[in-house]
């Protein structure tokens, strides 16, 4: 265990250095997340300038969910988006081969290996966002309602990591998979609404798909619901559960693609 | 002429070996449509049902979906990085010793991936436009189709010196990701790809018409939506071709500038 804390800094330490070696190119990706953020506010405001509610969420509930849904999206694109994107560079190029000769752990190795800091500056964001939702009115949410917010969340991202990461290993079938990045993107964009505009959308078979399939509409209106508005127990216990069993997956799938993996080089 | 038909012929070529990444990549474009449109049918049912920046619901799907259109020609997936890594990678000597210019070549291989991707993605777009065609306004006559074409051909181009102009940043940074990516976050929101810039305040709009983002996609959708008179469609498509002069004046400017600071590092 230590072994691997010891990787973990190392790993995490080459990072910041790589990230410090272009100090202007992080200062830029920092003033664009932060841009992105307040574009997205620029939105809220638009819409909540039309309509009193989106499915019954008023204007503070969106924007408690949009700040969770940065802090979410922030925390994975920190420790684990660059890990999923460079698989399939790595088995194009059969570079795969030097992870697998290195004593460790393989999924430890290609998850974590490079952390985004500039990503990680939405996290601190989105959790402002949250809390300029609530206007302050923090006394309104019990401690046990902020337990269950963070336990939500990492699982959220837990979620995330294991759908992205299975589906960057669909690259040893499938050579050149680089739908990664587009994968994110559209997982994200239907992560950030509301879960309720899905449910009478061809009978209810996308909502169905996106919860109890692959819950990715789960990972922000969850925790967001948590601490917002109501949420049935069973749903919390659902999740945790998916949580685990995606994650079990995501190993599983990992063995099944080594054992297809040719490697690319001479 | 020849060598530019070869390039073209290999990079037509090239973009049918992935086919199934293609399929993938085209089935997914879909998923943003879908959301846009069910937050939008949840946004005019809480105001009910009313006109939003005179748009009602169905000049709004017709928005998103004519916007993807636009996109399908504007957008230039990974020729900024390309440029970018060509130059800091040293590739960019190959090109240099070869009697071929270097972004007749990027073009000529953008126009080979575009139409590869008309053909195949014509299919799903025409089941998706099927689906949707109650939203969608009628079929434009001879007049409004030719503007059509030609304002997409211009967004297209527009797309393609903004691209090329990111890319060539890389004569002078080592990086340019991070400008990449905050170049795709204004666009995002300039061009109205987020949402109609009808929406915004009569002074935002107009900051925002002086800049070329918007011909890129807001006025070409809305020459598609035929929500423009013939002869303002007319006056989008003569701004698109300044645009299009300027911005190509700029790249070649930029380009002569960047090939005096060239070092061609790599080996």
């Amino acid at each position: 265990m230590s072994r691997y804390l010891c990787i973990l800094g190392r790993f995490w330490k080459n990072s910041l250095l790589r990230e410090m070696s272009f100090r202007g190119h992080f200062a830029v990706n920092v003033f664009g997340e932060l841009l992105w953020v307040v574009l997205l506010l620029v939105f809220i405001d638009v819409i909540y300038s039309r309509t009193p509610d989106i499915n019954g969420w008023t204007e503070a509930e969106y924007l408690f969910l949009t700040g969770t849904h940065l802090l979410v999206t922030g925390l994975f694109e920190a420790f684990f988006f660059e890990n999923c994107w460079r698989i399939s560079g790595l088995v194009r190029r059969g570079d795969l081969d030097f992870v697998l000769l290195k004593p460790a752990n393989t999924q430890f190795l290609l998850s974590f290996q490079q952390i985004s800091y500039s990503s990680l500056a939405n996290a601190p964001v989105g959790i402002g966002v949250c809390l300029y939702a609530l206007r302050g009115d923090t006394q309104g949410v019990s401690a046990g309602q902020w337990g269950w917010f963070c336990v939500l969340v990492a699982a959220g991202v837990v979620v995330l990591y294991s759908v992205l990461f299975m589906f960057a290993l669909t690259s040893v079938w499938l050579i050149r998979q680089t739908g990664v990045d587009h994968l994110w993107f559209y997982a994200v964009s239907l992560a950030r609404y509301p879960a309720e505009i899905y449910r009478r959308f061809v009978g209810g078979a996308l909502y169905f798909s996106l919860v109890f399939v692959v819950p990715l509409l789960l990972v922000s209106n969850l925790p967001a619901n948590v601490v917002v508005r109501t949420v049935e127990p069973w749903m919390v216990a659902y999740l945790l559960s998916a949580t685990a069993v995606l994650l079990s997956l995501s190993g599983v799938v990992l063995r099944a693609a080594l054992r297809s993996y040719r490697s690319a080089s001479s | 002429m020849r060598k530019y038909r070869t390039v073209f012929m290999v990079a037509l070529a090239d973009r049918l070996v992935y086919r199934v990444d293609f399929f993938v990549s085209t089935f997914l474009m879909f998923i943003p449509i879908v959301t846009t449109v069910l937050l939008w049918r949840a946004i005019y049912s809480g105001a009910g049902g009313e006109n939003i920046g005179g748009l009602n619901y169905s000049d709004m799907v017709s928005y998103y979906l004519l916007v993807m259109v636009v996109r399908a020609f504007g957008s230039m997936p990974r020729l900024a990085s390309t440029v970018a890594s060509d130059i800091r990678d040293g590739e960019l000597r190959k090109y240099l010793l070869q009697p071929i210019s270097y972004l007749g070549y990027q073009g000529t291989l953008r126009l080979a991936h575009k139409i590869i991707y008309f053909i195949m993605a014509a299919a799903p777009y025409a089941l998706v436009f099927w689906i949707c065609r109650r939203f969608l306004p009628a079929w434009p006559d001879g007049g409004t189709l030719c503007l059509c074409v030609v304002s997409l051909v211009l967004a297209g181009a527009i797309g393609f010196f903004i691209n090329a102009l990111i890319g060539l940043l890389g004569f002078w940074f080592l990086e340019i990701a991070s400008f990449l990516h905050l170049f795709m976050t204004v666009q995002y929101f300039l061009s109205g790809h987020m949402f109609p810039l009808a929406l915004l305040p009569a002074s935002v709009r107009t900051v925002i018409s002086y800049l070329p983002f918007a011909y890129e996609t807001y006025y070409p959708t809305l020459v598609l939506l035929q929500r423009t008179e013939m002869a303002s469609a007319v006056e989008v498509i003569g701004v698109q071709a300044v645009w299009v002069t300027v911005l190509a004046i700029v790249t070649r400017v930029a380009w002569s500038r960047g090939l005096r600071r060239y070092a061609a590092f790599g080996g």
